[in-house]
């Protein structure tokens, strides 16, 4: 054995492929921690580039990218002895088969340690370098930290990954086999990472997964900054459990290996089938000696030509519907497309219905199936003749190379398209299988035969080039995975526009309501770019391809020559000038009609704005207290026009001289604006669109003046991106911020510290505190104004409704379009939108307790009308709710608006609310799920009051007052409808997403009364507070403290809460023993660590039940980098135990608030039902990372 | 028509010469290209089949300049390579179907008459619906001959046609070569002497890229006629012997070698043997390599 390996070590280190994997590996790492070019799931914000978990995960992943240079190096030794041949030679060596396959696996495994030691080594120097350099965001170099996780998780996956190519290798001794091995382990990984979209799925993802990455992931999914930066992911709980099952799994592999392999050539099967076949008799040798052959005629037309390309072609496409590997992987990508539906488009458990779009989405995912196709497949057509030794043969058949390249393109082609026909297919079977019938075949056909198709074309096209110039197919299928490379490269570098990435054009997102809207020429011309390119390549490959024997360029050029026929010339020529020209419009249309920024561009404009103008943030400007506009919509035209008036106010203590106008940013734009006296303009920057206009008569303190403005929106042409979807043909929907402001605009700085550092920016807080005095001066809106009168009348295409704030006044068509003419009665922020699009009209009245009737409208698309009955009775209860115990609703009227789903929020304007298409219209709603259109709205008409009747600073917490009390507004009404324990499933969501939201904390987490806008802060969190919250002081308490709040501060002006006005309000409703919760849910970030350790119950002599448990608590408070410190309590926790009633629902035996410390507990309760589940906390009031052991289901005792 | 090559030259990447200033001229008929295995003969038909440059010269067949023209050539093309593969799982009537559209021959009746009757003639016709995978040597070469045959071609190369053939299907073959060769130029390449002298009307012997000999196979052997003698001998001796004479060939009976020697009068101990074409070949191959062995000693 020994021997084997000897041979194995001196082959492979004479073998130029290993130094080239261990480059390879070397390369990338060292770039991936060097550079930003090349980035491998890199680290952010605060966590450490070399930090324990970032290097854990790079290598993870390295080692799934590993895996092409895992099957080379495992599969192949055995493989490469029959190959060669030379295993028939071998094999009569007395050397029996453990020797051998040991010996060769041993060998090859050592190897591949080596060349995986190139990721260490990449890992090491890249970050060494760095940190010679003073880079801040590396820590302390540790050796440890590679070698740990080297050894804990990259050994494993290598014995793993290693076994099972061997098997595949050794037991078919076909390297097509290991290749396919894998695509499924690749396949299973997405099976994985689609699992671990669900919450309760994500377990089983995590042992799906074959490198590990998930499992690794789902340990420390909710691990904080600092646990990142300093504690090293052990091989300990579901990560070690999936090692486990998988090299299991390998060493199941290696001993089938050495069972079932066999020292005989696989090719023995053949020769017997050939000795099947029978020789003929001698009769019909006389027979055939008597014919004489046929005379024939040749043609040589056009018709025959492209008769031969059809035939070549259904040849080919027939042919690689036989090849297992191609039928694997497709059928393997189906079932990953079938596994992504079980939870696609899921919200807290919902699924929105499986429109055509979404499913397409969902097909998009085969892209990655399509890729491998194409790479391999390109290789092995251009090859096929060669591979088969028929190419002699073929290359002697009087027909133009172009017949026979485009016969395989043709197959290739028809193969694609009928896997696009597969997919589709598929598509609608999922569609079916959710109940939904509604196929979409026009926007199936419209997607896939057209962006797909084209960027597939693309695709084989270079495949078909690249084979052919570079004439070795493995090599080719690296160059070509490479290319693939070089185009993300290419964007990293500065090299965004689409121009340069030939990967394809694409189509843009679709819309029911919009459908592809504007995005149709943009692709259109990208397309016949791309496909000029493409062809024009095509045209060379034909010219340069190899025929017969002669593989030399030198020849291949001389050859080529000959073959450039007058029609194959001008051809090419076309289609360069195809490509260029179209290369030359495009760039017309993005570069000269429209202006184009790629990102780095973006952000020098910024930091320059920043440097030039922030001198200017806080002067005195005047407020705007009175808007009133006239805009002209043009949808189908994709412009407006917009002349109006702002009455402005000082509102300051000194006289304002010079005003300074922000005009709106978008290129499509061009602002003016006139005041109702003499002015002058005094300084212009222009490419920030900031003007200063000097006032002859300056405005004095207290008094007003009227600014005159007139709007021009036009859209020329197409943008390189997807353009502006302001106004689009359906669904247009923009607001106030096109409109001009005063002043310098803080919202245009960078705000990530490392974009900042790399422009030479000092780091900035992300808000300003809570005191600051400037800060409170003005309100979430902006600092243009405090609240203003609105008046707006919009004109727009006579088959749609346009709508703003206020009340229809007035409808009337003029000149062939439709105008309404809108007014707001109160003052209302300074926010405001702009829709029109062709809108069905549901309407409703709410009748208030005053007696007064407030009209309820949705406008929607007119195939989204599944949830509107639950939208109406959203905004009818929590209307009740708000009006009842907050205050009176301002308005006389509600309405919801669909849009696009360009943007995938709903946002609530004065009477107003839009809402995006992908946000609730199209939730399939199950009796047991959580009713998102309804929560939605609940949370949306909640922000009626929290932001529009009281409107808070922009300062930290800011997002408090408004998200967390409209989210806690909204579970108020949902408890209402639903009960508590349907609000349990719904905190078991925001518990998740807002520890998994802390682990991902870019720059520091704040409690939340401090919180700097943070999502999983303000919405997630800020659920699981408030509902613990009044669960704990009573939902009256916290209402009467809200209402004395309003009361306090609503319409406010020129003075806005913070969350100390409101915490201020709720210490007031707390009693004092349980005065401790505000710092623990306001103040701090307060984590517990609750655990049922045992639970039983026995049933006692009358019937009841005696449920004993033995309970455990920690608590944490951690800082805003998530360390964490254990202290002392002695907290009001839940004890509670569950049953279940007959059709199987849980069911609330007992719920009550025990008195428990750090340390054990045993608690003993007695119920009338039958326990199923009891335990700590059981309905997740307190944030826990493992809420799943809070409870138990108690073991029944016999009584005594 | 007449096939004629001039002064065509081909040197490999590695160095190897594998054609040096190899002129011929083909008439129709059969004509044999004898030489041992690497002396280029592949090369050669190669690049007359448009599949191959080479370095210099020019081919000519008619009015066609075989390396310029060559899609007229391939029109009127039958080749069959020495070595080559099929499709394992697709059987012999589909895949010569397939070709002979390839071929351009569009009529469908006509190709399915055609189709059959090269079935007939290649003996494979009751084979035709079984996958290529599971033919025999023999069939899979058959079928290769079929193909070449597709469109009634007017120049025949077949490199090695007869190998893996059994002595029947051998005859079989190259009586329809022959039957081919009365209006076509058949250019037949071989290192079985036989064939030649059975089929060919003209031939040439190349070795290491070099025209040897050309001419009719009957007159070479009438060239040498009479200078042909034979002697049994033991083994140890053999080397005696070549080194004091020209042996051109030795071979065994019953265990002990029986060389033949060129020589213009009789050696002593030898005697007469009819000469053969074999003698022809193995003289001139002996030749060149006795040549070179004495350049070496010299």
């Amino acid at each position: 054995m020994w021997e084997v390996i000897k041979f194995e070590l001196t082959y492979r280190s004479r073998r130029p492929a290993t130094y080239v994997y261990f480059g390879i590996l070397f390369f990338m790492c060292f770039m991936a921690a060097w550079t930003d070019v090349v980035s491998i799931g890199g680290a952010t914000g605060k966590v450490y580039e070399n930090s324990p978990t970032v290097i854990a995960n790079m290598m993870i992943i390295v080692s799934a990218f590993g895996l092409f240079i895992t099957s080379a190096i495992m599969g192949v030794p055995v493989v490469r002895d029959f190959e060669h041949n030379t295993a028939s030679m071998l094999f009569t060596t007395p050397m029996n088969k453990m020797q051998y396959l040991s010996g060769r696996f041993v060998g090859s495994f050592v190897v591949l340690l080596f060349v995986y030691g190139g990721m260490i080594l990449g890992f090491a120097t890249g970050h060494g370098l760095n940190l010679l350099k003073g880079d801040e965001d590396l820590t302390t170099f540790h050796l440890w930290w590679y070698i740990h996780p080297f050894i804990n998780l990259i050994i494993p996956n290598l014995i793993i990954q290693a076994a099972i190519f061997f098997a595949g290798g050794a037991l078919t001794k076909r390297m097509l086999t290991v290749y396919t091995q894998g695509v499924l382990m690749l396949v299973l990984y997405l099976v994985a990472m689609n699992l671990s979209g669900s919450l309760d799925d994500r377990e089983l993802g995590a042992y799906f997964d074959p490198f590990g990455y998930r499992a690794l992931q789902y340990d420390t999914q909710y691990w904080t900054i600092a646990m990142k930066n300093s504690q090293l992911p052990a091989l300990t709980g579901t990560l070690l459990l999936n090692r486990l099952v998988w090299v299991g799994l390998s060493i199941l592999g290696i001993a089938a290996t050495f069972r079932f392999f066999s020292f005989s050539q696989s090719k023995k099967r053949k020769q017997k089938a050939g000795r099947k076949v029978t020789t003929t008799g001698a009769l019909a040798r006389n027979v055939a000696d008597k014919l004489s052959i046929p005379q024939v005629t040749l043609h040589k037309g056009l018709g025959t030509r492209w008769g031969q390309v059809f035939s070549l072609a259904g040849f080919y496409c027939r042919w690689m519907f036989k090849q297992l590997p191609f039928l694997f992987i497709v059928l393997a990508g189906i079932c990953l497309m079938f596994v992504g539906a079980l939870n696609f488009n899921e919200m807290y458990g919902v699924h929105t219905y499986p429109t055509t779009y979404s499913v397409l989405e969902l097909i998009g995912g085969f892209t990655f199936f399509f890729v491998i196709i194409c790479v391999f497949y390109s290789g092995e057509l251009i090859w096929k003749e060669r591979d088969v030794k028929m190419h002699l043969i073929y290359d002697a058949m009087p027909f133009p190379e172009w017949v026979s390249i485009t016969g395989k393109f043709m197959g290739f082609m028809l193969t694609h398209g009928i896997l696009l026909f597969v997919l589709m297919l598929s598509g609608m079977l999922i569609q079916a299988l959710y109940g939904y019938f509604d196929f979409e075949i026009g926007v199936y056909v419209s997607t896939l035969y057209t962006e797909t198709f084209a960027r597939l074309i693309l695709f084989t096209l270079l495949g078909f080039f690249i084979q052919v110039m570079v004439n070795q197919k493995f090599v080719g299928h690296a160059v070509f995975i490479s290319f693939f490379i070089i185009m993300e490269v290419l964007g990293t570098l500065g090299l965004e526009h689409s121009l340069f990435q030939v990967m394809g054009a694409n189509i843009g997102s679709f819309s029911d309501m919009n459908a592809y809207g504007h995005f149709v020429p943009r692709f259109s011309w990208f397309t016949v770019y791309y496909m000029g390119f493409g062809l024009a390549l095509y045209i060379a490959a034909v010219v340069l391809s190899v025929r017969g024997a002669d593989t030399l360029m030198r020849v291949r050029f001389k050859v080529g020559k000959m073959r450039l026929t007058k029609p194959l010339l001008s051809m090419g020529i076309f289609f360069v000038l195809l490509f260029t020209l179209s290369g030359c419009y495009i760039f017309y249309n993005t570069n000269v009609l429209n202006s184009y920024q790629t990102s780095d561009d973006r952000e020098k404009v910024q930091a320059e704005y920043e440097r030039t103008l922030k001198k200017y943030e806080w002067m005195n400007q005047p407020k705007i207290v009175e808007v009133a506009a006239d805009v002209e919509l043009y949808p189908y035209e994709r412009d407006f026009d917009v002349k109006g008036h702002y009455i402005i106010k000082n509102k300051g203590e000194e006289a304002i001289t010079d005003i300074h106008v922000q005009a709106a940013a978008d290129n499509e734009l061009t602002t003016r604006v006139e005041f109702d006296r003499a002015f002058g303009l005094k300084e212009s920057f222009g490419d920030f669109r900031y003007n200063i206009y000097s006032l002859e008569e300056a405005l004095a303190p207290g008094d007003s003046m009227r600014m005159d403005f007139t709007l021009r929106f036009n859209t020329d042409g197409f943008t390189e991106g997807r353009g502006s979807t302001n106004v689009v043909f359906n669904g247009t929907f923009f607001n106030s911020s096109v409109f001009p402001g005063f002043g310098y605009a803080a919202d245009f700085e960078i705000g990530d510290d490392d974009t900042r550092r790399d422009n030479d920016l000092p780091e900035r807080a992300r808000m300003p505190e809570r005191t600051d005095a400037r800060a409170t001066s003005i309100n979430l809106f902006g600092d243009d104004a405090d609240r203003i009168r609105f008046e707006m009348t919009i004109g727009t295409a006579p088959d749609q409704i346009a709508v703003a704030p206020g009340y229809l006044q007035k409808e009337w068509e003029d000149n062939g379009r439709k105008y309404y003419h809108y007014k707001m009665d109160a003052p209302m922020v300074n926010f405001y939108s702009v829709l029109s699009a062709r809108y069905e009209v549901k309407r409703d009245t709410w009748l208030s307790p005053k007696g007064d009737k407030i009209n309820l409208e949705v406008y929607y698309h007119k195939d989204h009308a599944y949830n509107l009955d639950n939208m109406m009775e959203g905004m009818k209860q929590s209307l009740g709710y708000y009006w009842k115990n907050f205050s009176p609703y301002q308005y006389r009227q509600v309405r919801v608006l669909e849009f696009p789903r360009y943007a995938s929020f709903a946002q609530s304007f004065a009477n107003t609310i839009p809402y995006s298409e992908s946000m609730g219209f199209i939730m399939e709603m199950d009796e047991d799920d959580i009713d998102m259109p309804f929560y939605i709205t609940a949370h949306e008409v909640a922000h009626q009051w929290w932001g529009h009747q009281v409107t808070d600073a922009p300062v930290q917490g800011g997002t408090m007052l408004t998200e967390t009390m409209s989210q806690y507004s909204a579970l108020m009404v949902m408890r209402e409808q639903y009960g508590e324990l349907r609000m349990r499933d719904f905190m078991e969501f925001e518990m998740d997403r807002y520890l998994r939201g802390r682990a991902t904390e870019s720059k520091k987490e704040e409690p939340l009364a401090q919180v700097e806008g943070q999502g999983y802060i303000r919405y997630r969190k800020g659920s699981v507070i408030m509902y613990c919250f009044q669960d704990f002081v009573s939902e009256d308490s916290v209402n009467a403290a809200l209402r004395r709040y309003l009361d306090r501060w609503a319409y406010s002006s020129g003075e806005y809460p913070t969350t100390l006005d409101l915490i201020a309000e709720f210490e007031k409703v707390t009693p004092d023993s349980l005065s401790y919760l505000i710092d623990d849910l306001f103040n701090d970030i307060t984590l517990y660590e609750n655990r049922t350790k045992e639970a039983s119950y026995e049933q006692l002599a009358d019937g009841r039940y005696k449920v004993n448990l033995s309970l455990e608590a920690k608590k944490y408070k951690a800082d805003s980098l998530g360390n964490e410190v254990e202290v002392p309590f002695e907290d009001w926790l839940d004890v509670g135990v569950l049953g279940k009633d007959e059709e199987g629902k849980e069911t609330i035996l007992y719920l009550q608030k025990h008195k428990i410390s750090a340390g054990e507990t045993t608690v003993e309760v007695i119920v009338d039902e039958e326990p199923k589940k009891a335990g700590i906390d059981p309905l997740l009031k307190f944030i826990d990372r493992n809420p799943d052991d809070n409870t138990k289901a108690p073991e029944k005792k016999e009584s005594a | 028509m007449e096939l004629v090559i001039r002064n065509l030259s081909k040197t490999y990447p590695n160095g190897v010469q594998a054609l040096k200033d190899v002129n011929l001229h083909i008439p129709v008929g059969m004509f044999g290209l004898l030489g041992p295995n690497g002396a280029g003969k592949s090369s050669l038909m190669r690049t007359i089949a448009t599949l191959q440059e080479p370095d210099a010269g020019s081919i000519t067949l008619g009015d066609i300049d075989v390396l310029k023209e060559k899609e007229r050539v391939r029109e009127i093309l039958g080749y069959l390579p020495q070595e080559f593969g099929v499709y394992p799982k697709v059987n012999a009537e589909d895949l010569l179907n397939h070709l002979a559209v390839l071929k351009g021959i569009t009529n469908k009746g006509e190709r399915k008459d055609l189709v059959e009757t090269l079935l007939h003639k290649t003996n494979l016709y009751n084979d035709r619906r079984k996958n290529l995978g599971g033919y025999s040597g023999g069939m899979k070469q058959r079928f290769g001959i079929a193909q070449a045959l597709l469109s009634n071609p007017k120049l025949i190369i077949v490199d090695e046609p007869t190998a893996g053939l059994d002595p029947a299907e051998r005859n079989r073959f190259l009586n329809l070569l022959s039957e081919l060769g009365e209006n076509t130029v058949v250019i037949l390449s071989t290192h079985i002497v036989e064939d030649v002298k059975e089929l060919c009307s003209e031939m040439a012997i190349i070795n290491k890229g070099e025209v040897l000999l050309t001419g009719n196979p009957l007159q070479s052997i009438a060239s040498i006629e009479g200078k042909i003698w034979k002697k049994q001998i033991e083994k140890e001796e053999l080397e005696g012997y070549r080194n004091e004479m020209q042996v051109i060939s030795d071979r065994l009976i019953a265990g002990k070698p029986v060389i033949h020697v060129l020589s213009e009068e009789q050696p002593a101990g030898f005697v007469h043997v009819e000469a053969d074409l074999e003698d022809v070949y193995f003289s001139q191959i002996m030749g060149v390599a006795a040549a070179e062995r004495e350049m070496v000693a010299g």
